[in-house]
């Protein structure tokens, strides 16, 4: 069978009608504007700096001083890191549960109500926890109990909308069932309701708890109490063995923050069923 | 005794049960028959309250049912016990708790919150499943067990609830034969034994010949046949299944009855 180029490009002119010059200028366009941005940030430092970088690895290798450093303080403020994301987000469920439930719309119908609840927590969860921290640790003061608030202001924004997207999606079947029986309000959300939701909520708490373990890390940077604050003040002198130690501190108790979740999710909500 | 008078509803333009008028006798095991969309599972709604009337009269006793509103709504829904096609039990909630949702009614608030049943409530939700021969499954839990098991629990809440009137709307269109059976027995049981009035929604023409002594043919919203088994002649079944009747309606096709013979195998 021989190819009749010609009379194919005649009949289906837009087969071959490529636009290959389009797609090189735009090519060209990203790396010009790249090389723009390297110019503009000394991006050549990256290189001469290098080094410096494998000074402090090494730094973090020597632990030949081990035994002088203060061990208590340290896993004393990494258990108040952890404490500081339970406590947190425990209590952001307290308020978060509640407040899922008003805020979904076949809960309560209103679209006024709605809109009001909702725009409320992306106003919680729009700002970072570490702004919020900020801001109580300057209402509050340094510590702990300012990270605390932070992580359970912007975690009732996160979980209230989670929860209430849960209550919006659940089988209405069931609800029917429940009010055919003459249930009021609270016996539909009690018993056709919440045993749909609860799974969700839990693993979504049980998820919150591990993320804001990482968090609370950070916290700790802006005087928020637990680990961060530690790591701050040993980075600030040079203490890289300490760093090191630490970073592998936090590392260690997130991994088992996650496998004891994973662990209780499963217990407590059983593996996923079809 | 129930009184529908001229009971309306419209969804938008389409009136979806139109000018209903019925008097159902206390005990009475009635059937209602009729295409898909004639408005048989939303005038079963209606008489629950599920779903309010847009005009019309529910009487029960001598009592406006349509114009109830809060505790005595949720008090004439308890009275009038619901069968769902799909069940409708919760689904990760154990058997038994869902037979005790039956008297959710009954229970205060705390109670309820803190989803704590007295001793009685049990025995009688054991009783209610054991009377469906559903009592060994009481612990699991109500998604693990099959069609026809949900359906038997969903009737043995509806026991628990101590209803007058039971509506079952198309109970047994999600069973196999051999369920459906043991459903419909069922429904015929409490019927008969404890004087409990049934109203139910059949697809199949054969099953309403078989448990009901009265059968109410609906299409388009309205009710075009009311009486004995008997009088469903052809030309009236043409009237509630329309004109194609004769082609659709082969009843060994949509039938659920099982022959004797096969029961007899699948028993043994």
């Amino acid at each position: 069978m021989s190819l009749d180029l010609a009379a194919e490009r005649l009949r289906h002119p837009e087969v071959f009608r490529g636009k290959g010059w389009l797609r090189w200028l735009l090519l060209g366009a990203v790396f010009a504007y790249l090389g723009y941005l390297m110019w503009l940030f000394d991006f050549s430092r990256v290189f001469t700096d290098l080094p410096r970088v494998w000074v402090i690895v090494r730094l973090m290798l020597d632990w030949s001083g081990i035994a002088e450093w203060d061990h208590v303080e340290l896993w004393r403020s990494m258990l108040e890191t952890v404490a500081m994301a339970y406590l947190g987000t425990m209590l952001a469920v307290v308020f978060a549960v509640p407040l899922g439930f008003l805020g979904a719309r076949n809960v309560i119908p209103e679209r006024v109500f709605h809109f009001v609840t909702r725009r409320m927590f992306d106003g919680l969860r729009g700002l970072d926890q570490l702004i919020w921290a900020l801001v109580f640790v300057r209402a509050m003061g340094l510590g702990p109990i300012a990270g605390i608030m932070a992580i359970a202001v912007a975690e009732t924004g996160i979980l209230a909308k989670l929860f209430a997207e849960a209550v919006e999606n659940i089988d209405r079947k069931q609800v029917e069932g429940i009010t055919s029986v003459g249930a009021g309000f609270i016996a539909r959300l009690r018993f056709a309701v919440l045993p749909q939701v609860l799974p969700v909520m839990i693993s979504q708490t049980l998820y919150s708890i591990e993320s804001n373990s990482r968090e609370a890390t950070i916290l700790g940077l802006v005087g928020a109490g637990g680990i961060g604050l530690r790591l701050s003040e040993r980075i600030q002198i040079n203490a890289w063995d300490q760093v090191a130690y630490v970073i592998i501190l936090i590392l260690v108790s997130v991994a088992l923050i996650d496998t004891t979740s994973r662990y209780l999710r499963l217990r407590l909500i059983g593996p996923a069923r079809t | 005794m129930l009184q529908l008078v001229d009971l309306t509803r419209r969804f938008g333009d389409k009136r979806a049960v139109d000018r209903v008028s019925l008097s159902i006798g206390d005990g009475e095991m009635v059937g209602v028959i009729g295409r898909s969309g004639a408005g048989k599972s939303t005038l079963l709604r209606l008489i629950n309250r599920l779903i309010d009337p847009s005009e019309g009269k529910i009487v029960f006793d001598g009592t406006d049912v349509a114009a109830l509103r809060g505790k005595d709504l949720r008090a004439w829904r308890a009275r009038t016990a619901m069968i769902f096609q799909q069940f409708n039990l919760v689904n990760r909630l154990d058997v038994l708790t869902n037979v005790m949702c039956g008297r959710l009614y009954d229970i205060p608030a705390p109670r309820v919150l803190l989803k704590w049943f007295t001793p009685t409530e049990r025995a009688l939700a054991i009783q209610a499943l054991d009377r469906l021969g559903m009592a060994d499954v009481a612990m699991n839990r109500a998604d693990a067990l099959s069609g026809g098991q949900q359906q038997r629990v969903a009737i043995a809440r509806a026991l628990m609830q101590r209803p007058k009137i039971v509506l079952a709307d198309e109970p047994i269109a999600s069973l196999d034969p051999l369920n459906a059976k043991l459903v419909m027995d069922a429904l015929a049981d409490i019927n008969r034994r404890d004087g409990i009035t049934v109203l139910t929604n059949l697809h199949t023409l054969d099953t309403a010949r078989a448990y009901c002594r009265r059968i109410i043919g609906m299409s388009a919203g309205r009710v075009v046949y009311d009486g004995a088994p008997a009088g469903l002649t052809d030309h009236v079944l043409r009237d509630i299944y329309g004109q194609n009747a004769h082609e659709t309606l082969d009843e060994r096709l949509t039938s659920t009855s099982l022959p004797t013979a096969a029961l007899a195998a699948l028993a043994g």
